[in-house]
């Protein structure tokens, strides 16, 4: 996640990272971790509170004004949960395209490239 | 899925596949922090309910055309060294092949799917170091987008420090270091280049072979 400040929307917070802000904490799948102070009451999130207790490793550019936020290391492995993520995905006609648009069917998401 | 920054790269390959399965593109790899994507081909099964039943693996599932080929002498020197080490690439395509068979034909009950903390337990290791690296490659490549080529270098060199095994990471910078920019493929053997310490054939031949950038199913 690209920040220019250390504050953001919870709501823009779930998006990119997976984890979302409820009353019990910073929850994804069936994982929360408490996260006293980090949610306001305007929505915003404390990130520096979030990445703190997610185990989120924060860069900062100062010459670009620019934040970025690492993965959870919250059990050492890539996977915090078997609930797969959502990111958003694009198809060849530049459409967003999110797996959990085919709940039902079996998936297998394989990766290529072209290099 | 294509693991690719730029769509326009990957669709000739995207045409000459002709899926008729969804077909998409990570242009910021995000399924690295998702899922646990550092090498291609990689793959991930996600069952009905949207739970992951085996986690990132090495997931070919047809025997290279190449394993067979003699190398022709003739070749440039870089390309042959490849070509060579391709042909020591353990194959598991049979196996992983008979797997995604026997995962359709018996769901759940296939002894293939894995618990939700086996797919835990058996997904990569991430440790404060891999995390950072992430954050690097993404803030190399919002900056590459945003016109600032030369600071992006510097960030993704950090992220190849930091993760060394992530091949995905390197393979994506060194090839735009030495892919022109009028070209509408990238270049494949990805340097020597003179802006980073290492390149496609150098990092594979000094590391042991691509296996030691491959997790090799556990079936």
């Amino acid at each position: 996640m690209i920040l220019s400040e250390l504050r953001t929307s919870a709501a823009a917070f779930h998006a990119s990272t997976g984890w979302e802000a409820k009353p019990e904490g910073l929850c994804r799948g069936e994982i929360c971790v408490p996260a006293p102070g980090a949610l306001a009451a305007d929505g915003s999130l404390d990130v520096t509170i979030a990445a703190e207790r997610l185990g989120m490793p924060v860069i900062h550019d100062a010459d670009h004004g620019l934040w970025a936020l690492g993965t959870a290391t919250l059990g050492g492995r890539a996977l915090d949960t078997a609930t797969a993520a959502d990111p958003e995905l694009l198809t060849f006609d530049h459409e967003p395209f999110r797996l959990s648009s085919l709940r039902g069917k079996k998936v297998i998401l394989l990766a290529w490239s072209s290099y | 899925m294509a693991l690719d920054i730029d769509i326009e790269k990957a669709r000739p390959w995207n045409i000459l596949a002709g899926p008729t399965h969804p077909s998409l593109v990570d242009t910021r790899h995000v399924t690295n922090p998702a899922f646990g994507f550092t090498n291609i081909p990689m793959a991930v099964w996600i069952d009905e309910n949207g739970t992951l039943v085996r986690p990132a693996e090495a997931a070919s599932v047809e025997r290279s055309p190449l394993r067979n080929m003699e190398v022709p002498e003739e070749l440039p020197e870089q390309l042959k060294k490849v070509m060579q080490a391709v042909k020591k690439i353990p194959d598991d395509a049979e196996a992983y092949r008979a797997a995604i068979l026997d995962w359709v034909k018996n769901g759940a009950s296939s002894r293939f799917v894995m618990t939700p903390s086996e797919v835990v337990e058996r997904s990569g290791p991430r440790s404060n170091a891999e995390a950072r690296a992430r954050a690097c490659f993404e803030l190399g490549e919002h900056l590459r987008r945003n016109g600032h080529s030369g600071a992006a270098v510097t960030w993704w060199k950090e992220a190849h420090r930091l993760d060394p095994r992530n091949l995905v990471y390197k393979r994506q910078a060194w090839t735009l270091v030495t892919t022109p920019a009028d070209a509408t493929e990238y270049d494949l053997m990805q340097g020597p280049n003179d802006v980073y310490d290492s390149n496609l054939v150098d990092e594979v031949s000094s590391e042991g072979g691509f296996v030691q950038f491959i997790v090799r199913p556990a079936l």
